[in-house]
């Protein structure tokens, strides 16, 4: 394989492993309270700051890590306290909105207190290197992008399928009535859900700043549109299909980019949504998902 | 064991529930009967803390003594006890056979005799440990309820509340469901009843009562109601 070829497959994976941490939340949420949360990008953003505020603190990396998944786990519990969880049972727009208001308050108040000036973001200098694979070379920092993602979804699969409150949490999302007449505590698994889901965020945020370099309080708009997408694409609510759209999101993207002609790069956009809606056309329940069952 | 007075419960803007009352004595099996929209599953809905009464007393003999329901949340009284298997079944599509029986037993600490009360229901339904690992959604009609009456035992109930398990099934499914409530009933158990199917909970129950349109009408023995010629009527579709 060419370094080219080879460097854009890295380029996509890397990619496609952020969009796919912040779509398992965007999936986790929307699974357990029907909620489309627009504000879930803005989680990324949150976890992109935080993360520079602890370099500035000198707090070490491995600790970063830890203290921005307890942070964006910490913002999306109390918004779902304290915004989402008095709405539920009204009607579904009324959430849809209040997740946009959500993230408009988010994005403001980063505006104001941090102004909008972008951010250098950089990691460590031995990240910034590259290494050599035989005949190609990948950057540490797109390398460590991709195993970290791969590490946290094991854990996510272990955590939800292996533990008896991750069954419970998909017990909730399956059924919420039959949840709580089973004796769940369903404000608690969805309080889970939404602390696990934001937590993944918040650490894609930490990867973003280190892959980009930059950052500014707006940043999370666009990770939070391609999660939707990648959501959309592998069938919304299962967390398998919210991660291979997530991939496929990313690859596609990186490669379309890198090996077409310059010429066509500025279309990068108009590709994804042209690619959204073929597939929406051929399988409009998502790639992944076998059937989807609507819940009266 | 459960005594319910003068529940008022309001659904949107209509009154469901007009001020009901009925018992419930331990080791009885009570049916309640009634037509579409009486407000069957509101009163059971109401009995587990799913749906709010406006005014009323729900006093039940729980775990932890003699409480009143209505204020409770819904999984405090799953604790005390009261459990419910819904109408239409309720399972877990997505979860599997055991992972469905494994929330019926979500609040219990008994880590050590929980694995013997799923091999009880096992011996109560062996379909259930055939398939313990099929998705709940891949079962038949029959088979999902056993499942649903599997899972409610798990949660120990003191009393359980059936609502409907009749709905939809096959005649000889429903012979099957009636005999398992006549098993727990031997053994036991206090049960509460739900019925459209009229002949067969009167048949099986030692008290009864007939909801008509958020009131009980009618109450008494099974014997008594089954004699009763506004219920052959209306219910059991006889000729008077
Ligand atoms: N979510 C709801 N909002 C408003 N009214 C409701 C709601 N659910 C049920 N109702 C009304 O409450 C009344 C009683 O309904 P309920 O489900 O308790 O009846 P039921 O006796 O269980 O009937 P069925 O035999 O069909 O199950 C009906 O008139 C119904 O229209
Ligand atoms: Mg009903």
């Amino acid at each position: 394989m060419s370094q080219y070829v080879f460097q854009q497959l890295i380029n996509g994976l890397s990619l496609g492993s952020l969009y796919a941490l912040v779509a398992i939340g965007f999936s986790m949420i929307y699974g357990i309270v029907r909620l489309i949360n627009f504000a879930h990008g803005d989680l990324v953003m949150i976890g992109a700051f935080s993360t520079l505020g602890f370099v500035a603190m000198g707090v070490p990396w491995p600790l970063i890590l830890v203290f921005v998944l307890m942070i964006g786990a910490l913002a999306g519990m109390t918004i779902e306290a304290t915004i989402f969880r008095p709405m539920r049972g009204a009607q579904q727009v009324t959430g849809f909105i209040a997740t946009l208001a959500v993230s408009i308050v988010i994005q403001n108040v980063g505006l104001m207190t941090l102004s909008g000036q972008p951010r250098n973001f950089s990691f460590p200098a031995f990240m910034r290197q590259r290494v050599q694979l035989g005949s190609v070379s990948a950057s540490v920092t797109d390398l460590s992008i991709i195993g970290l993602t791969l590490l946290l979804i094991a854990l996510l699969l272990v955590v939800v399928y292996r533990t008896r409150l991750g069954t419970a949490m998909r017990a909730t999302a399956d059924n919420l009535m039959a949840a709580r007449l089973m004796g769940i505590a369903v404000n608690r698994t969805i309080l889970f859900a939404f602390a696990i889901g934001s937590g993944l965020a918040a650490v894609a945020g930490l990867m973003w700043g280190g892959k980009f370099g930059q950052i500014d309080p707006l940043l999370g708009f666009a990770p939070g549109l391609k999660a939707f997408i990648a959501c959309v694409i592998g069938g919304v609510g299962s967390i398998g299909g919210a991660m291979l759209g997530g991939y496929l999101l990313g690859l596609a993207e990186v490669l379309f980019v890198g090996l077409l002609p310059p010429a066509f790069s500025g279309y990068r956009d108009v590709f994804v949504f042209t690619m959204l809606i073929i597939i929406l056309l051929l399988k409009p329940s998502g790639l992944f998902v076998r059937h989807v069952e609507e819940r009266a | 064991m459960l005594e319910v007075r003068d529940l008022h419960v309001t659904r949107g803007a209509t009154e469901v529930l007009k001020g009901i009352s009925l018992e419930v004595l331990e080791g009885e099996t009570a049916a309640l009967i009634g037509a579409n929209g009486a407000g069957k599953s509101t009163t059971l809905l109401t009995l587990s803390g799913l749906l709010r009464a406006k005014s009323g007393t729900v006093r039940f003999e729980g775990a932890s003594g003699s409480i009143d329901l209505t204020k409770l949340a819904a999984e405090r009284i799953v604790g005390e006890g009261l459990v419910q298997c819904p109408e239409g079944r309720q399972i877990f599509h997505s979860l599997s056979v055991e992972e469905n029986l494994s929330m019926g037993g979500y609040l219990r600490r008994d880590r050590a005799s929980l694995g013997s009360s799923i091999e009880e229901v096992h011996a109560l339904f062996p379909i259930l440990k055939e398939r313990a690992k099929a998705a709940g959604g891949t079962l038949s009609g029959g088979e999902q309820m056993m499942l649903a009456i599997g899972r409610a035992l798990l949660a120990r109930p003191r009393l359980l509340l059936l609502d409907e398990p009749s709905l939809g099934l096959a005649p000889q499914m429903i012979e099957r469901i009636f005999d398992v409530i006549e098993t727990l009933k031997k053994r036991g158990t206090t049960i509460l009843l739900v019925e459209q199917n009229a002949a067969m909970a009167l048949d099986i129950a030692d008290r009864a009562y007939v909801l008509e349109n958020g009131r009980i009408t009618l109450s008494g023995s099974g014997r008594e109601l089954a004699d009763n010629d506004r219920v052959r009527q209306a219910y059991l579709g006889i000729a008077s």
